[in-house]
C-alpha cells in the first residue's frame, strides 16, 4: 500500500490485519515510534496522520494508506528544541510520541491563541495520552509553555543533555530497535500455573530449556521455554501452539500460616532474592525467613522498654501496622537483548540494562567464554530502576535461540511480561512502635516487617532503621514470607520506601502526641548535620509556615502539608576509570557505564568541557560498551559519584600530555580521604563513609466528596554534596518525586487470589503517574559536607524518592486528620477513612 | 453498499481503537470507507443525527452539538486520550467491549468468551458493578451510550426501526451489547433540545487524567426543573436512575434525592466505596447542572 511517510512516498507491504508501529519499525526500519503498551495508553508510539496524532499500536495499517504520516524522524518543530533546552526526558523512550503530540499542540495553540504560554491544565490534557516512566514532567511542562511562547523558533539550542537530540528526533538507537539481517524473534513460553510440576514441553520448532533443574514451576509467568522464528508473529503461534504438561501443586497465594509450602528444605537455599547484594540470613518456618535481626541496637532494652510503656498505656507510645502495595518497575522500554553469533565464535549482545560490564562478564561465565569474547552494547537505554541488572531470562533466551538457530535472535518482553515478571517491589506489611521519653526524645524503636515478594526473599526493609534518629534502642526484625508469585528485584532504594512510610508517618504522629512541630523534631532527633541544614531551609518555607493546623479543616477540599525526611547509603564504584583519547580535534571519552536516562553522558562532557576548555563538537562520549576501562554499573545511585573524578582525572592527565591526535590516557578514581566502610568491593560496589539526605515537603489538595489527593507544590531538599550536571540532577529528583507519588496514590500490583495471575498486565491496569498528576517541584541542593569524598559528590537516584509517599501520608493527615496506612491511598480508602 | 446486501464476513471496524487491542485476528471488514454514516446532520426539528463513524473528538468539538447536548460533548472530550478520540467512533464507542482484567487476560475464561464462569465474582472486586443484575460482573465501558440516555436518544440500525440506545444493551453475560454479528449501527438520533436546558458530567477517577472511571454520571436539566440523570461504571449497562429523578421532581433538596441512587446497590465486600461514590457522583453532577452560570 502507498502511504507518504514523513513527506517521502513510500510503498509499504502490510496487510489488514497489521498496525501501524509495526510497519513502521519491522517493515521501513523507522524505530522512532516504540511500541511499549500496545493499549493506547502510553502514547510511546505517536504519529501524526494527516496533521492529527494518533497512536500507531491500535492504528490498522488500512487506515493510513493514502495518508501522510509524520513520524518523530521527520518532524522539524520548535518544540523538539524546547525538549532539549528544558531537559524534557530523562531516558528518552517515551519522548518520541511526546514531541509529536507536542508540536500538533503547540501549533494549534498558537494560531488560537498567540506565542503566550497556556495553563499546565491545558498542557495536561493535551498530552493525557503519554506516560513517562521517568518522571521527566517537569520539564516537559517547562518545554511546551516555551514552544507555545514562541522562544524556540529559530536559532542554535545548548541540550541540557548531550544525546538530547538523538531522543528528539527519534534516531536514539534502543535494544528493541537493532534489526540485523536475517534475525530471529525469540518469544518465552510462561508457566500458566502458580505452583506444578513440568511434566512435559511439546514444542514444534527450535526450544531452549528455562526450566529450573526440579522443573517445578513457582509462579504463573515463569519461564518454561523459549522458541524461536523468522518472525514474531510465527514464533508466537509456535509458542501458542506448545503443549505443556503439568502435574499441579498446591499453591501459597496468600500469606496465613497454612498455606502450601513454596519450597522445600534443598530448594530453598536457591531462592531468589529482591535485595541487592547477599540474602540476609534467617531460618525457615514454614513459608516463613526470618527474622534478621542483624541490624538491632540493644534490642532487649528496646522491647523492655515498648512493654513497659504499653502496660502503662504511655501516651508517648505510638504504634501502628502499615503496608504497602507491590510496586513494578515497568520501564517503558521492557527487557530486551538482541545476541548474535560471529564466525570466529564471539557474542554480541546489544541489550537493555544498567550492567553492560556485569552482564558481559556473567555472559562470558555462563557461556563460558574468554572475556574478551563477549560484547555487550547499550547504546541507549530506556529506563531501568533497579529491573534490569546483570543476566536476565530474555538474554538467556536469546544467546541460547540464536546459537541453536544459527541466527542473531531478538528477544523484547511485551508489556504483560514487563508487568508480571520482570522485577518489582515487594509488598510489606509493617509492625512499628516508637517510645519518647518525658524529655521528648527517642527512647526506643521497633520494626518488624514482614516482606512479600513472592518467589523470592531479602526484602529487607527493617533493618534501615539502624541508621537514622540517633543511637536509641531499637529490635529491628526482617521476615519474608514466600508465596507462588512472581519475585521481587531490587528497586529504587530497595528497602528504603516501606520503611519510611511506616517511620515517618510514626514520626510525624509523635509530634502531634509532643505538640512539636514535626520538622522540629527530626531537628532534634536527627544527628545528621546535612539533614539539619535541609531541616532549617525546610521550616523557613512559606509552604511549611502557613501550613493548616491538623484537623481544623471542616470543607470539601483540605488542604495539607506533610513532610519527611530519607537517609541512604553512598555507594561507589572504586575501580571505575575513564579512559580519553584524542581522535584529531575531537576528544572521545570511554567507561563501560550506560546511560539509563540519569545523564552521566553529560556530567562527562562537562567535566571535559570544563577541564579542556573544549567547545561541545570537540567532545564526544562513547559509554554503553563493555570491553573498556571498567566503570559502574548504573545501581546504587553510584554512576556520577564514581565516574566523574575518573574523568576529571583523566582530563588533568590529557591537559599534561598535550592533546596530539592519537594521544590515549587513562584516569583513576582516586580514594576517598579516610577510604571506604567496606573493606573491600562487592560486585563492584563499595559503601562510603557518610550518608546520603533527603527532606521532602508536600503539599496536597484532599477533595473528601470524591475521596482523591491532589499534589499541589512539593519541595525536596537533597544533600547530597556537589551537583555536576545541574539541570539532569534536577530532573532525576523531580522524577523521583513522581515516581513516589505514584507509590502514594496509583501503583498497585493486582494478583487473583486464585490462579496467582498477575491482573495488572498493562498500563491501564497498572497505573503510573501522568503529566496532570504532577505537582509544581522545588528542588534545593545543599552541597555541603561531603569534603572527603573524591569530587565533593555523591549520588541522589535513590536518596530523592524513598521517603515521598511518607509526606504524602503526612500531608493528607494534616488536611484531614486522618492517617492512611496501606498504600497507595486510593479513593476507596480515604473515603471509607475519613467517614470513620 | 454491498455491505448490506452481502452481510460480510469478518470482524467489524471502525476506528479499532478497541477491536486492535482485544486478542484475535481478523479477517476485518473496514468500515471506514462506508458513504454515509459519518458527521453530524441537523433535521429540520432542531434533532441531531450523528452518522455512526463520526469521531469522538469531532463530537467534542463541536460548537452546536456542544450547545445543545452539552451532556454528550462534554463526557465524549473527557473518555479516554486525545490521540484515541482522534480515531475512536461514536458508533465503536457505543458497541465496545468491556474493560474487566479478566475478561481482557487470555489467562481466564469468563462468560464473555465462551467461558461459563465470571472469575472477578471470587477474585479481584475493587472495579466489579455494584448494581448487580448479571452473572457477569464487568462494569459497561461506554461513557457516550450514558451521555445519550439523558436525552433520549435513539440508535439506527441497518434493516431496523430507530429504537432507544438504551435497548443495544442488556444482562445477557456473554456480550457487551445485543446486535447480532454483522449487524450495522448508522447513527444516533438525538431530539431537539430544550431551549435553556443544562447539564453536567463527571468522571470519578483516581488520577487525574486518562482513566476508566471508578464511576460516572451526567446529569440533565432542564429548565422546567425536570432533571435526567444516568451513570455508569456501576452495573453492566449504563443506566438511567428514575429513583433519583423523581426525588428531585417531588421537592427533595438534591442531596436526598442523590442518595437514593444508592437504592438498587448490592456491594460486594470490595466494591462499598462505589456506592458512596456514585451517591458523590450523582450528586457533584446535579450541583454542576444547577449552579448558577
Amino acid at each position: 500500500m502507498k502511504i507518504t511517510i514523513n513527506g517521502v512516498p513510500t510503498e509499504a507491504d502490510a496487510g489488514p490485519d497489521d498496525v501501524v508501529v509495526d510497519v513502521l519499525r519491522d517493515g521501513l526500519g523507522l524505530t522512532g515510534a516504540k511500541a511499549v503498551c500496545r493499549t493506547g495508553v502510553c502514547g510511546a508510539c505517536t504519529i501524526k496522520v494527516d496533521g492529527t496524532p494518533q497512536v500507531s499500536c491500535l492504528l490498522p495499517a488500512t487506515a493510513v494508506e493514502g495518508r501522510a504520516v509524520v513520524t518523530a524522524e521527520g518532524l522539524d518543530h520548535p518544540v523538539q528544541r524546547a525538549f532539549m533546552a528544558h531537559d524534557g526526558l530523562q531516558c528518552g523512550y517515551c519522548t518520541p510520541g511526546f514531541v509529536v503530540e507536542a508540536a500538533a499542540f503547540v501549533d494549534a495553540w498558537r494560531e488560537e491563541h498567540g506565542d503566550v504560554a497556556p495553563p499546565r491544565e491545558r498542557i495536561a490534557a493535551a498530552m493525557a495520552g503519554h506516560l513517562c516512566r521517568c518522571g521527566a514532567y517537569a520539564g516537559i511542562y517547562a518545554a511546551i509553555e516555551a514552544a507555545c511562547r514562541g522562544e524556540h523558533d529559530s536559532g542554535t539550542t545548548t541540550p541540557a543533555r548531550v544525546e538530547a537530540v538523538e531522543k528528539v528526533t527519534g534516531r536514539a538507537r534502543y535494544t528493541t530497535d537493532i534489526r540485523h539481517d536475517g534475525q530471529w524473534e525469540g518469544v518465552i513460553i510462561r508457566s500458566t500455573r502458580a505452583h506444578a510440576l513440568v511434566t512435559s514441553v511439546d514444542v514444534d520448532g527450535t526450544t531452549v530449556d528455562l526450566l529450573p533443574p526440579d522443573r517445578i514451576v513457582r509462579y504463573a509467568g515463569q519461564p518454561i521455554a523459549a522458541v524461536a522464528a523468522p518472525t514474531r508473529r510465527e514464533a508466537l503461534a509456535v509458542a501458542e501452539a506448545a503443549r505443556i504438561g503439568y502435574e499441579p501443586l498446591p499453591a501459597a497465594l496468600d500469606d496465613t500460616p497454612g498455606a502450601p509450602p513454596v519450597y522445600d528444605e534443598r530448594t530453598r537455599k536457591k531462592a531468589p532474592s529482591s535485595g541487592e547484594g547477599l540474602t540476609l540470613p534467617g531460618g525457615w518456618n514454614g513459608n516463613v525467613h526470618g527474622p534478621f535481626t542483624g541490624a538491632s541496637r540493644r534490642a532487649g532494652t528496646a522491647v523492655k522498654r515498648i512493654e513497659a510503656a504499653r502496660r502503662r498505656a504511655d501516651p508517648l507510645l505510638v504504634t501502628g501496622t502499615y503496608t504497602t502495595a507491590v510496586q513494578v518497575h515497568t520501564p517503558l522500554e521492557p527487557h530486551a537483548c538482541v545476541a548474535r553469533w560471529d564466525e570466529r565464535g564471539d557474542l554480541h549482545l546489544h541489550l537493555s540494562t544498567q550492567t553492560v560490564a556485569m552482564a558481559a562478564e556473567r555472559a562470558a561465565k555462563r557461556w563460558k567464554l574468554d572475556a574478551n569474547r563477549v560484547h555487550v552494547v547499550a547504546e541507549h537505554v530506556g529506563g531501568g530502576f533497579g529491573a534490569k541488572a546483570g543476566i536476565t531470562v530474555e538474554t538467556v533466551a536469546a544467546v541460547e535461540l540464536a546459537r541453536a538457530c544459527r541466527a542473531p535472535v531478538r528477544v523484547v518482553l511485551s508489556r504483560a511480561e514487563e508487568l508480571t515478571d520482570a522485577g518489582n517491589r515487594p509488598g510489606t506489611r509493617a509492625g512499628i512502635a516508637l517510645l519518647a521519653d518525658e524529655k521528648g526524645d527517642l527512647s526506643a524503636l521497633a520494626v518488624d516487617v514482614h516482606g512479600r515478594g513472592g518467589v523470592s526473599v531479602g526484602s529487607a526493609v527493617a533493618l534501615h532503621a539502624r541508621l537514622v534518629y540517633g543511637t536509641a534502642p531499637r529490635r529491628l526484625r526482617d521476615f519474608d514470607v514466600v508465596t507462588n508469585e512472581p519475585p521481587g528485584t531490587p528497586f529504587r532504594g530497595p528497602g528504603a520506601p516501606p520503611l519510611l512510610w511506616a517511620l515517618e508517618q510514626a514520626v510525624d504522629e509523635m509530634a502531634h502526641r509532643l505538640e512539636e512541630d514535626p520538622i522540629a523534631l527530626r531537628r532534634r532527633w536527627d544527628g545528621n548535620p546535612k539533614r539539619r541544614a535541609l531541616y532549617d531551609r525546610a521550616a523557613e518555607l512559606p509552604l511549611w509556615r502557613d501550613r493548616p493546623r491538623t484537623g481544623s479543616q471542616t470543607g470539601r477540599h483540605r488542604r495539607g502539608v506533610g513532610v519527611a525526611a530519607a537517609n541512604w547509603f553512598y555507594a561507589v564504584s572504586p575501580g571505575t576509570e575513564v579512559e580519553l583519547e584524542v581522535e584529531d580535534d575531537v576528544v572521545v571519552a570511554r567507561t563501560a557505564t550506560q546511560d539509563i536516562g540519569t545523564g552521566i553522558r553529560s556530567v562527562i562532557a562537562g567535566i571535559l568541557r570544563e577541564e579542556l576548555g573544549l567547545p561541545a563538537d570537540r567532545i564526544r562520549v562513547e559509554i554503553g560498551r563493555s570491553g573498556t576501562v571498567p566503570g559502574p554499573a548504573s545501581l546504587g545511585s553510584r554512576t556520577t559519584t564514581s565516574v566523574a573524578p575518573a574523568a576529571r582525572d583523566a582530563a588533568r592527565r590529557l591537559r599534561a600530555q598535550g592533546m596530539t591526535s592519537g594521544t590515549k590516557v587513562v584516569g583513576k578514581r582516586r580514594r576517598d580521604r579516610g577510604g571506604y566502610v567496606t573493606p573491600f568491593a562487592v560486585q563492584g560496589m563499595a559503601i562510603g563513609r557518610g550518608f546520603s539526605g533527603a527532606v521532602h515537603v508536600t503539599e496536597v489538595e484532599v477533595d473528601t466528596r470524591m475521596g482523591t489527593v491532589r499534589p499541589l507544590r512539593v519541595w525536596g531538599g537533597i544533600a547530597t554534596g556537589h551537583i555536576y550536571a545541574d539541570r539532569p540532577a534536577r530532573n532525576q529528583c523531580e522524577g523521583g518525586i513522581i515516581q513516589g507519588i505514584g507509590y502514594a496514590l496509583y501503583e498497585e500490583r493486582h494478583v487473583d487470589p486464585t490462579t496467582g495471575t498477575v491482573l495488572t498486565a498493562n498500563l491501564e491496569d497498572y497505573r503510573i503517574p501522568g503529566i496532570g498528576d504532577t505537582p509544581e517541584m522545588t528542588i534545593h541542593f545543599h552541597q555541603d559536607g561531603w569534603d572527603h569524598v573524591n569530587g565533593r559528590g555523591v549520588g541522589l537516584g535513590e536518596v530523592s524518592t524513598i521517603g515521598v509517599a511518607a509526606s504524602v501520608a503526612n500531608a493528607v493527615h494534616n488536611a484531614t486528620g486522618w492517617r492512611p496506612h496501606d498504600l497507595p491511598i486510593r479513593p476507596d480508602r480515604l473515603l471509607e477513612g475519613i467517614r470513620a | 453498499m454491498t455491505i448490506f446486501e452481502n452481510p460480510p464476513h469478518g470482524r467489524l471496524r471502525a476506528g479499532g481503537t478497541d477491536l486492535m487491542s482485544l486478542p484475535g485476528t481478523g479477517p476485518y471488514v473496514d468500515l471506514r470507507d462506508l458513504p454515509g454514516p459519518s458527521g453530524v446532520t441537523w433535521q429540520p426539528d432542531g434533532s441531531a443525527h450523528i452518522g455512526a463513524l463520526t469521531t469522538i473528538a469531532e463530537i467534542a468539538r463541536d460548537e452546536r452539538l456542544r450547545a445543545a447536548y452539552p451532556a454528550l460533548t462534554l463526557t465524549a472530550g473527557a473518555l479516554a486520550t486525545p490521540q484515541i478520540r482522534a480515531v475512536a467512533t461514536i458508533g465503536g464507542n457505543l458497541l465496545q467491549r468491556n474493560r474487566c482484567s479478566y475478561f481482557r487476560n487470555p489467562a481466564f475464561s469468563c462468560h464473555q468468551n465462551g467461558g461459563d464462569s465470571c472469575p472477578a465474582r471470587d477474585g479481584l472486586g475493587l472495579y466489579s458493578a455494584v448494581i448487580d443484575t448479571s452473572p457477569c460482573v464487568a462494569p459497561h465501558p461506554s461513557s457516550l451510550a450514558m451521555a445519550l440516555l439523558v436525552y433520549a436518544a435513539e440508535v439506527e440500525v441497518h434493516g431496523r426501526s430507530p429504537f432507544p440506545v438504551g435497548s443495544l444493551y442488556g444482562s445477557d453475560p456473554t456480550r457487551d451489547h445485543l446486535l447480532d454479528p454483522g449487524e450495522i449501527l448508522l447513527a444516533v438520533h438525538l431530539p431537539p433540545p430544550v431551549a435553556g436546558e443544562r447539564a453536567a458530567y463527571h468522571r470519578a477517577t483516581s488520577r487525574s487524567e486518562a482513566e476508566w472511571p471508578l464511576v460516572e454520571a451526567v446529569a440533565r436539566v432542564t429548565p422546567d426543573g425536570a432533571a435526567a440523570v444516568s451513570v455508569g461504571g456501576v452495573a453492566r449497562v449504563p443506566l438511567r436512575l428514575p429513583e433519583v429523578e423523581q426525588a428531585l421532581a417531588a421537592g427533595e433538596p438534591m442531596e436526598v434525592a442523590a442518595g437514593r441512587a444508592a437504592s438498587r446497590c448490592a456491594p460486594t465486600a470490595s466494591n462499598g466505596y462505589k456506592v458512596t461514590l456514585l451517591t458523590a457522583t450523582v450528586l457533584e453532577v446535579l450541583e454542576q447542572a444547577t449552579a448558577p452560570s
